[in-house]
Parts: structure tokens; C-alpha cells; sequence
């Protein structure tokens, strides 16, 4: 019997948990302007997974934040949590960040490079699209 | 960047809106496990000023009280962090350089809390890194 997959995470001050079944479909470094006023970071890194995440306590505050997407976040800390597009679901991106074990999920690619900082660069080998 | 260059940056969805003046203090990307759980991201890189060079223009800033002396501030609506205060760097506002509306404009000079760095993450710059704040006190 193979050990099923089980990752977890959440916002900052604990209000908010979520649970993963699956292995991520892809470890996203999006360079985009949305994501960075988002995070507030040069850049975010999103964890995909293809059947969404069940919250075992708690749910985010949703924003939509264009046509296509929605942004997820905690009320009471702030944490940046989630984003989707709205007619890809039950698809779901959670914030690398937020999860409990970053360091053991390993990114895949970067997006929206042609947004990207000029100040930044990030050694690695991963593929890169300008846009995704 | 000039004493009396201004800045302006704000959170997603716009409704807080800032203005900083004038040179940061510095620049730096911080690599600590409270930063990256408050902003979401691998690393979070911040721009510090002192308090008088900060305004907030529109809207109100809610806070999380995210360890003892540090508040951490953010849009309620979409969820941006926008500053850091500590006690540990009295006097100071940081704000998150992905809230600056021209982010180019401030390269970081320094890695702090680089000991606890992701270890997949390789920024390729000539910055120092320090292992802990990168100030006198530990």
C-alpha cells in the first residue's frame, strides 16, 4: 500500500488550515505585477494542486482580483493563502509560504517573466515562460 | 534616489494607498520562516524609512500583532502586506517592495535571516547576507 500524500498549511495567526490529498501538478515563481502587490513580494510562488485543498478550519476572505482569477487571504493576519482561476476549479494555487513544509516542495517553473524585477535573479535551471 | 523623491505604492484592489519620501534606510530581502508565512512567498524583500517618511494616503491599514513588539500591516480587502514595525527597529516603517508601485527602483544590498533561508532558493547577487538581522543586537 503506497503512503498517501498529505500536505498541510495556513495563515500566520493559525485561524485558517488546509489540507492537500495529492502531490502539487506544478510549484509556480510567478513574476507577474498582481502576484507581487499580492505578496507584497518581488515575486510569489505558487503550489498547484488539481483537486483543490479541503479547509479543515477556517476559509479565506476571497477577492476576485480580475475576470479570470480569485486571491485568497486570512481576515485577521492577512496571510496571502490562495489563488484560482474561476473556471478551472476544482484546481486551486496555495501560497508557498503558507504551507508548513516549503523547504520540501520543490518549484517547477517560472511565469510572467517579462514582468519580472530587473534586481532579481534567480539561479536555477527551471523553464521559463514570459507570460505562462 | 534623491532626500526628496517620492513614492508611491499601495495593496491590490487599491483601496490603501502610501507615500514614502525621500532615500530608504535600506533595502533587503528577508529570508526568516515569519515573513514568508505573513506574505505567503519564498521570500519577502522590504524597504525601510523612517516613520516620518511614511504616509498612508487613502484608507486604513489593519494590523496583526504578529509577535511581541511587531506589527505587521495589511489590506483587509485583498490581503496585500504593506509594513512591518518592531520595537527591535524603533522608529522605522518597512514596507513590502511588491507594494511599491516602481519596485525596480530599489534594489536590496543585504540577505538577512539568511540562516533560515529555503534551501531550494538561490538568489544570485553580491548582496551580504547575515544570518540574523544583520544589526548589532542579536
Amino acid at each position: 500500500m503506497s503512503a498517501a500524500v498529505s500536505i498541510e498549511g495556513g495563515c500566520f495567526c493559525g485561524a485558517i488550515r488546509y489540507r492537500a490529498d495529492e502531490s502539487p501538478s506544478g510549484v509556480t515563481h510567478c513574476h507577474c505585477t498582481q502576484c507581487r502587490r499580492h505578496g507584497g513580494t518581488a515575486f510569489q510562488t505558487w503550489v498547484s494542486f488539481e483537486g483543490g485543498v479541503t479547509f479543515t478550519k477556517g476559509g479565506p476572505r476571497v477577492y476576485r482580483s480580475s475576470a479570470r482569477a480569485e486571491r485568497g487571504h486570512c481576515p485577521t493576519c492577512g496571510t496571502p493563502l490562495i489563488f484560482r482561476y474561476v473556471d478551472q476549479a476544482p484546481r486551486i494555487s496555495v501560497s508557498i509560504g503558507s504551507l508548513d513544509a516549503p523547504e520540501t516542495v520543490m518549484p517547477t517553473r517560472h511565469y510572467w517573466t517579462s514582468e519580472a524585477l530587473p534586481w532579481l535573479r534567480l539561479d536555477d535551471d527551471l523553464p521559463r515562460r514570459q507570460r505562462q | 534616489m534623491t532626500g526628496n523623491e517620492i513614492h508611491d505604492g499601495g495593496c491590490l484592489c487599491g483601496a490603501l494607498r502610501y507615500q514614502v519620501v525621500g532615500a530608504p534606510i535600506w533595502v533587503a530581502h528577508c529570508h526568516c520562516q515569519s515573513c514568508r508565512r505573513a506574505s505567503g512567498g519564498a521570500v519577502v524583500t522590504w524597504v525601510g524609512y523612517g516613520e516620518a517618511a511614511f504616509t498612508v494616503t487613502r484608507g486604513e491599514i489593519a494590523y496583526f500583532a504578529s509577535s511581541p513588539g511587531v506589527r505587521r500591516g495589511f489590506c483587509a480587502t485583498c490581503g496585500s502586506p504593506l509594513t512591518f514595525q518592531s520595537t527591535r527597529w524603533p522608529g522605522e516603517v518597512h514596507v513590502t517592495v511588491g507594494t511599491l508601485d516602481e519596485p525596480a527602483a530599489f534594489a536590496p544590498t543585504a540577505h538577512v535571516f539568511y540562516a533560515e533561508r529555503l534551501p531550494w532558493l538561490h538568489i544570485a547577487d553580491d548582496a551580504r547576507r547575515f544570518a540574523g538581522s544583520g544589526t548589532g543586537a542579536s
